[in-house]
């Protein structure tokens, strides 16, 4: 029976050509608009690291005074200081924690064959690999002993081990980083990510960066960090060992804590460092404060989603209500002028139920083919928006979830419009139509 | 099998009652042949309605076959509908976008028949009507006689037990008119059941059993010569059969 | 004649299409206007001047990774170099570059940090006494930097005296009165207040004080430099596709990076915002499309369902305008009660954005012009299909279908 109702379906729509378009375009165009900005916004907004994004903590203490302004919703600087961030990243607890920071280093191997270039550099601890589930083509991260002793070694990533090695096994080989040699201890597997949610200080969207080093590296080759720095009181800075002992944020931190259990003690452990801090007489504050913030809160904190994006989703269904509104009106002429015909099939026996699912099957048919459309319109506005910003180059594109969501809303909204239409032609009264023609 | 008992129905609009049918009592037994004529506006057709179920009546009882109709909901109805009655129209009704073969095989669809059992019944009818060569022409590419013997093969299609049929030669030639009612008496002698309202006082002539229909009211001739009718009609101040 | 009762009752006789109509001209106008008032504010924001003649800049940076390498030493002859290429006009080391979105910030203050005074924000740059002229500005006030005011230093031990400000950070940090010969702190250190420039604005046009910006006479190369460039306009492209082979012949221990246009920079900075615009003008135009072809569509349904009694009216006597009218007229009553709500629908929307999404408020001028856009668009959308009834023979009333 579905069959034979997608048969008749398509006899209707061959039958006034015209309305059919119409109202297949309006469709295809409320979601080509919304697709187009729904895309971008769940590109945005898609969870980075599904599987433990509730695990992973971004750490903000709050080492200012009382009553100091900052840009977030809270008050609370969204890094840390030197000196807060090298003791957490040193203590005891918990297993799994790091600083870390953006660096900028040129690349160059001692021939002339590679042209220097310049690399963005992660600073960090060991554990940056298992935290964010980085996998190693070859070799490891570094050891807790190399760590420990600043010794010079970098992780590549895969892109820079082609660059640099051609892609085979660089493990103990040399590379130079702003004329210091490091010896490589491991290659990753290139890390794809679309929001760069570990570190969202200069645009979220920016692609990761392509090498590893040890945090303990900072100090003895005074590493300048490529980010935000910010001070909230005037200190006197002359010596890269001023700054390290500075009150200036400029580094991240992020911890894995796998139970409630785990978050409630690293929390109690945060308060007391915070309160400990607070009686040195670095800030003036009464009660410590911190965040522990996980993957989704963090983004939602730092606004990776700009009000821009959500306001254009909103206009968008504004603009597909009233693509529907069209569409129900013109359902509503074009179902109403077949009365007759729905007469004549209930005198032949059709029930109710039989009538108004025929005309919801119709209108899930101009709803999977003006979805269809859709995505084509969406695919020309996604190429728009990749062509107009180079930042949402790499989400302006449709996953796989987003090809199917298109028919699916686009069905769904035309079985809405639909229902109004189709239930008013299954309840006229059948005989009125079937005297005279 | 059919029994209508003290049937009403009643027109309701925001000022007026309009009584279309009252007191309308009838009884119609197997294989009958029944000719309703009666003036415009009667209620003929209401009463034609409510035999096949497409109208709700307002009041009195309605036995089709020992079902209550007045008890069963829209879908029951629309199922039994689909069982037992077959519709001629005056308008022949059929479908335009389908084709003849299609048309008929609208209420076998319904009644939710497997394909290879729709196809031998539509091929039957349509050899019955004349018409097998042409089950993939569509309607409009036939004449109206020819249309007609479509809708009743489409309406003899489901073997229901009664076709009901109004003014199935309204819109036909006499010749045409003729070749119909043939077909009608031929379906009749078969067995079904047929209630056929008509103007024409010669096809209603023709017909076993004439009823006429006066005021919402039921007059019944079965026992009168078909010839007595004028005058019955006279009695009743209406001429029977409008020219 | 308007004939608006009988068109008042066919409506609410067939008041589902209409009320479909409805909705759509109320969500349309509703839209359309706070959509259009967003773009013109966006276009406002995009075509503001910066103060910079944005297409004789550009900019670049260098890394260098010599550790034996004099920087300030190298940079000075860099800079010579630079300022030699045929069409530079000038150039020279700076730590930020405008409109880039990357750069300081301070806060100034009207005394010296050890009192906690209240600051003032502000974007800032060092550069030499060529700074003025690299960014094709001038003092409107005061003078520029003489040269030996000009600290070169690897170290903050000695820092400059004086520093030249924008009209807006001057007007900020005082209200009223004098600004040149005045002291303002950098910290701890005073700085005079010797010259104004109108308009210049800082790395950051999205800032809350895009308009404060100091320049601070102060030049400390560092390891990662950057270097900004004035060239005549036409000479730009040309002299860009040279730069970075003539700086690695300069010397070759570095890298160049981010060699870009000023006002390419700037666009780029600014992607969001032109996306937004982009988006937002598809989708008005698009959204007036639709709804006119709805109410086109519509219109062709009700005369095709009408065609008869518009032949009975033209039997009895209607002239085609009075068929026209009719159709203008009930398109006229739907479209005003739809405006109507859309305009109220408008000014919530608006109230939504402003409260939730930093949209400024929506001005009310947007929503009249809109609502008299719309009830423009559906007349012209109902015109053609009610000529066309206007033409439909007075013999169909007689003949019957």
């Amino acid at each position: 029976m579905f069959l034979h109702y997608i048969d008749l379906s398509w006899r209707s729509m061959k039958r006034t050509p015209l309305v059919s378009m119409l109202m297949i375009l309006a469709i295809a165009v409320g979601i080509g608009i919304t697709m187009t900005s729904l895309s971008v916004y769940h590109m945005m907004s898609m969870d980075p690291i599904p599987h433990k994004s509730d695990k992973l903590f971004s750490v903000q203490l709050n080492t200012t005074d009382d009553g100091n302004n900052w840009w977030t919703e809270d008050d609370v600087p969204l890094q840390l200081t030197y000196k807060d961030a090298m003791a957490l990243h040193n203590a005891d607890t918990p297993e799994r924690k790091t600083a870390s920071v953006r660096a900028l280093f040129t690349v160059q191997m001692d021939d002339k064959e590679v042209k220097p270039f310049l690399a963005s550099t992660r600073v960090t601890g060991r554990d940056f690999f298992p935290i964010f589930d980085l996998e190693f083509v070859y070799g490891d991260a570094w050891t807790s002993e190399q760590e420990a002793s600043a010794t010079p070694v970098v992780v590549l990533d895969e892109e820079t081990n082609d660059r640099l090695f051609a892609g085979e096994n660089s493990v103990g080989k040399q590379v130079y980083l702003d004329d210091t040699a490091f010896r490589i201890v491991g290659v990753i597997k290139q890390w794809r990510i679309h929001t760069k949610y570990y570190d969202l200080n200069n645009g979220a969207f920016n692609s990761p960066e392509s090498i590893f080093m040890p945090i303990t590296l900072i100090a003895p080759l005074e590493i300048q960090n490529m980010g935000n720095t910010n001070g909230w009181k005037y200190e006197e800075i002359n010596t890269f060992q001023e700054r390290l002992q500075s009150e200036m944020f400029w580094l991240q931190f992020w911890v894995e804590l796998n139970t409630p259990e785990e978050l409630k003690n690293y929390s109690d452990y945060l308060q007391a460092y915070l309160s400990e801090q607070g009686t040195k007489g670095r800030f003036e504050r009464k009660t410590p404060q911190f965040n522990l913030k996980d993957v989704n809160e963090w983004m939602q904190y730092n606004k990776v989603v700009s009000a821009d994006n959500k306001v254009l989703v909103g206009l968008s269904f504004l603009f597909l209500a009233v693509c529907l509104a069209n569409i129900l009106g013109l359902l509503l002429g074009k179902f109403l002028r077949r009365a007759p015909e729905v007469g004549v099939r209930r005198a032949l026996g059709a029930s109710k139920r039989q009538i108004f699912i025929q005309h919801l099957v119709e209108v899930s048919m101009l709803g999977l083919l003006g979805g269809v459309i859709g995505i084509a319109i969406a695919q020309l506005g996604l190429w728009g928006v990749r062509f107009t910003s180079n930042e949402y180059a790499s989400l302006a594109t449709m996953d796989i979830k987003m090809l199917l969501a298109a028919p699916a809303i686009a069905i769904s909204a035309c079985i809405l419009a639909g229902i109004y239409p189709a239930w008013l032609v299954c309840r006229t009264q059948p005989a009125i139509y079937l005297k005279t023609q | 099998m059919l029994s209508m008992k003290n049937i009403s129905k009643v027109y309701q609009t925001e000022k007026v009652q309009t009584h279309a049918l009252r007191d309308f009592n009838l009884n119609v037994d197997e294989g009958e042949f029944i000719a309703v004529t009666g003036p415009s506006g009667s209620g003929k057709t209401t009463f034609l309605n409510i035999a096949g179920m497409l109208e709700p009546f307002t009041g009195g009882d309605f036995m089709l076959d020992d079902v209550n109709v007045g008890t069963l909901s829209d879908n029951q109805r629309a199922d039994l509908r689909n069982q037992k009655i077959g519709f001629i129209f005056q308008g022949f009704n059929l479908i335009p976008d389908l084709n003849l073969y299609e048309n008929i095989e609208v209420p076998l669809r319904y009644r939710g028949i497997k394909s290879a059992e729709r196809k031998r019944r539509i091929e039957e009818c349509l050899e019955k009507v004349g018409l097998a060569s042409r089950a993939k022409h569509l309607p409009q590419q036939l004449s109206g006689g020819q249309q007609q013997r479509v809708a009743i093969a489409r309406a003899l299609a489901g073997k229901p037990r009664f076709l009901l049929a109004d003014e199935p030669t309204g819109n036909l030639d006499s010749l045409m008119a003729r070749q119909v009612m043939e077909l009608l008496e031929e379906i009749n002698r078969e067995g079904s059941t047929i209630i056929m309202v008509t103007h024409d006082s010669e096809l209603a002539r023709r017909a076993p059993r004439n009823i006429q229909v006066v005021d919402g009211q039921l007059a019944d001739f079965t026992l009168y010569q078909n010839k007595a009718m004028d005058e019955i009609a006279a009695k009743a101040g209406q001429p029977a059969i409008e020219a | 004649m308007l004939e608006i009762k009988p068109v008042f009752s066919a409506l609410l006789r067939s008041k589902a299409g209409a009320v479909m109509l409805l909705i759509q001209i109320a969500l349309t106008t509703a839209i359309v206007s706070n959509a259009a008032f967003i773009i013109n504010d966006r276009i406002d924001y995009l075509s503001q001047e910066t103060g910079y003649p944005e297409d004789e800049i550009f900019s670049f940076t260098v890394k260098s990774f010599d550790p034996n390498l004099d920087i300030s030493q190298k940079f000075e002859e860099t800079e010579t170099m630079l300022r030699n290429i045929p069409g530079v006009e000038n150039a020279g080391l700076f730590n930020a570059s405008p409109l880039s979105g990357s750069g300081s910030a301070t806060g100034l203050s009207l005394a010296p940090a050890s009192e906690r005074g209240p600051d003032v924000r502000t974007a800032y740059y060092q550069a030499d006494e060529n700074a003025l002229d690299i960014l094709g500005l001038s003092v409107s006030q005061g003078r520029n930097f003489r040269a030996d005011e000009v600290i070169v230093s690897q170290t903050r031990d000695v820092f400059p005296q004086v520093v030249i400000v924008s009209r807006a950070l001057a007007k900020e940090l005082f209200p009223e009165g004098d600004v040149l010969g005045q002291t303002v702190y950098f910290g701890s250190d005073p700085l005079e207040i010797i010259g104004i420039v109108e308009l210049m604005k800082g790395p950051w046009l999205q800032d809350s004080k895009p308009d404060n910006v100091a320049i601070i006479p102060f030049v400390s190369a560092s390891a990662f430099q950057h270097i900004i460039v004035r060239t005549q306009s036409e000479q730009r492209a040309a002299i860009m596709r040279q730069i970075e082979d003539l700086m690695l012949e300069d010397h070759g221990k570095r890298v160049i990076i981010g060699l870009k246009e000023m006002d390419v920079r700037k666009a780029e900075y600014n992607s969001s915002n032109t996306l937004m615009l982009r988006m937002l003008v598809v989708l008005i135009i698009v959204l007036l499309l639709v709804t006119a072809l709805g109410i086109f569509g519509l219109t062709v349904f009700n005369i095709n369902k009408r065609t008869k009694q518009i032949g009975t009216r033209r039997a009895l006597g209607a002239r085609k305008s009075a068929i026209i009218n009719y159709f203008l007229v009930e398109n006229a009553m739907i479209c005003s009660i739809g405006v109507t709500i859309g305009s109220i629908g408008a000014l919530f929307l608006g109230r939504v954005l402003l409260e939730h999404y930093s949209i400024p408020a929506l001005d009310n001028m947007y929503i009249l012009f809109t609502a008299l856009f719309v009830i423009a668009i559906s007349l012209l959308s109902v015109l053609m299909p009610a000529n066309k009834a206007a033409n439909i023979s007075p013999s169909i009333a007689t003949r019957s279908i």
